[in-house]
């Protein structure tokens, strides 16, 4: 920031003439400064108190016991749960991913078209993303249910034999990545929307002059002007999408077999159920540094990807 | 939607030939198709869950096989289950429900969490659209940098810190981790951000402080935005679970959320009750969403396109 307030920087020059530099800051500074104080103590902070806590012998009841340095570390990398955990919690992820962002895709060509309820399937795509993952949840728990879900009285009703899905080991993640799905795809939808809404009018108008037919225009016009838009979603879902814990807490509880033990539910089982904090503690470390990586190397595909 | 699409049928324009016709009409059905696919999809799980929470539980199970309009639409209507879960009826305060409590907890955390939001991001992003000051950047980095602090991961950290400060099992630990948040910093910024410079130069010859700059030139003409951010705010404190699941402990404190998924689904067989406690937990969102969607959609939006 320069110190010689340029003509063009609006109201600053006037504030410099009537009042000291270092004044001027200090007020300034007062309006950011509880915003900062929350991001320090509430978001930054319980990483370098985990940092902390994940060395030690630690629980919420017994407290700090003994400092012992790396051993959560060791034990991580020997801890056969903690692996099908984040096998779970990867196939969660590459499931879902992939399956919801060409849901929403077509979702969103489709209600981008300029015809009579169209709006009305927007607003009605979008209604689950309002509700809370609990209720969600909750209700599609039931729609699972063996003996009197929905689902399968819809079996049922189309002649297929009746499924038991929640506590079926091969059944309970695709169940829960079913709920998900239908919770976050008027998510991205919207956002894909937005993304189509800026595409301008007149790239189409040339491919249509050239001859291109739907596709040729959905490969060669659509696809590459929404770039930018399809890596943010798939970036920020994906994020989330690592950190799912409230469907298998309120469907599953990690079970059965484990078989839905995602990372964030086994997180919760140490440091709650289990009394263990200070492994609970090194487990968010790794599942920190394994988010991180893999949204950097995401944000260097997609950086690489747009500016060609 | 039937309806409306049927009367796109009769505006045939003229001299169009029969297979091009043909064409149409199957275009037209694959629509219908279409929105009869997504309406399916999206409103059955919520009309089953408003249908059934007016009904006795024995006839929710008594109308599920064979699936038809009575799987949906109550034969016996009843307000019992709603009167069970507030504690109203006998049933109910034998069982200990209370959601009456963890729906006042809600509304309480909520307007807490918006109002104090609204106050402190509203002068953070003045800030980052407005002030000048010495490396603003690294403040902004600082700032987001937290997107990449992932939340669900932190809750146990966050947890202990939390605990540390005492805050634990108090209403303080619902709210004062929430009352800055870089997304609403953010979003809020890039309204203000259009918002013409010449209002703010004008307001400051008349010899205004930036607090009164803030107030009476940004904040009045900044209001869809703040609207904006306020429902994203709200819908996101009413629907948070895991962390106060864990940051209070006593029933007195319990929020909606933690009401619907303990109080009830832990021990509950009567669905009833589950339903109903479903629809308290999430219609006022659903609603305030149906009337404000505009809003909504365009916070979601605007996030993506400027993120």
């Amino acid at each position: 920031m320069s110190v010689v307030p340029k003509s063009s920087r609006g109201p600053s020059w006037w504030t410099y003439m009537r009042r000291s530099k270092t004044r001027t800051y200090i007020i300034s500074a007062l309006f950011i400064l509880p915003a900062l104080i929350n991001f320090a103590i509430f978001r930054y902070v319980p990483i370098l108190w985990a940092a902390r806590a994940s060395t030690w012998q630690y629980s919420l009841l017994g407290g700090y016991r003994e400092w012992i340095g790396m051993e959560h570390y060791l034990r991580a990398l020997q801890d056969p749960i903690l692996h099908k955990s984040l096998r779970v919690t990867f196939t969660y992820v590459l499931v879902k991913m992939p399956l919801e962002m060409v849901l929403a895709l077509a979702l969103a060509l489709f209600t981008n078209q300029v015809r009579k309820g169209m709006g009305t399937m927007r607003t009605i795509i979008f209604t689950p993303v309002v509700m809370s993952m609990v209720v969600v949840s909750v209700i599609w728990a039931l729609i699972f249910n063996a003996d009197s879900g929905l689902l399968n009285a819809f079996l049922r009703m189309i002649g297929l034999p009746k499924q038991i899905f929640l506590t079926n080991p091969k059944l309970a993640l695709p169940s829960i990545i079913t709920t998900a799905i239908w919770k976050d795809v008027g998510f991205s939808t919207i956002l894909i929307v937005a993304g189509l809404k800026g595409i301008p009018g007149q790239f189409y108008e040339a491919a249509i002059v050239d001859g291109a037919n739907r596709w040729q225009l959905f490969r060669h016009v659509t696809l590459p002007l929404l770039r930018r838009t399809l890596f943010f979603v798939v970036v920020t879902q994906t994020i989330f999408s690592f950190q799912v814990f409230i469907p298998v807490y309120s469907m599953t509880r990690g079970g059965p077999l484990d078989a839905t033990k995602v990372i964030v539910y086994y997180i919760y089982q140490l440091g709650f159920l289990f009394q263990d904090m200070g492994y609970a503690a090194a487990v968010s470390m790794i599942l920190l540094v394994i988010i991180l990586i893999i949204s950097l190397i995401q944000i260097r595909f997609l950086r690489s990807e747009v500016e060609y | 939607m039937a309806t409306t699409t049927s009367l796109d049928l009769t505006r045939r324009p003229a001299g169009m030939s029969r297979a091009k016709r043909r064409q149409q009409i199957i275009g037209w059905i694959g629509i219908l198709l279409a929105y009869v696919l997504i309406v399916a999809i999206f409103l059955t799980p919520l009309l089953w869950m408003i249908g059934s929470s007016l009904r006795p539980t024995r006839e929710i199970f008594q109308f599920v096989f064979p699936l038809s309009w009575r799987t949906f639409i109550p034969v016996d209507w009843t307000l019992e289950n709603f009167l069970d879960i507030f504690g109203l009826s006998e049933t109910g305060r034998t069982l200990g429900f209370q959601f009456g409590r963890a729906l006042f907890n809600t509304a309480l955390v909520s307007t807490a969490v918006v109002t104090s939001s609204l106050v402190f991001n509203t002068m953070g992003a003045y800030f980052f659209a407005r002030l000048d000051f010495p490396y603003k950047n690294v403040l902004l980095m600082f700032v987001l940098g937290t997107f990449f602090v992932p939340q669900q991961a932190t809750i146990v950290p966050l947890y202990i810190v939390v605990r540390e400060l005492n805050l634990a099992n108090t209403y303080w630990a619902l709210i004062l981790p929430w009352y800055a948040s870089p997304f609403v910093i953010f979003v809020l910024s890039q309204f203000f951000a259009e918002i013409p410079k010449e209002l703010d130069e004008a307001a400051i010859i008349d010899g205004a402080s930036l607090l009164q700059v803030l107030r009476h030139v940004i904040v009045p003409n900044g209001k869809v935005g703040l609207l904006t951010v306020s429902l994203l705010e709200f819908q996101f404190i009413w629907n948070l679970f895991y962390w106060p699941l864990i940051a209070v402990g006593q029933k007195e404190l319990q929020v909606i959320q933690v009401a619907v998924a303990t109080q009830i689904t832990q021990r509950e067989i009567a669905w009833g009750r589950i339903f109903a406690g479903s629809v308290v937990a999430s219609m006022p969102v659903i609603i305030l969403f149906l009337l404000l969607q505009r809003y909504f959609i365009q916070g979601v939006a605007l996030s993506g396109l400027k993120g």
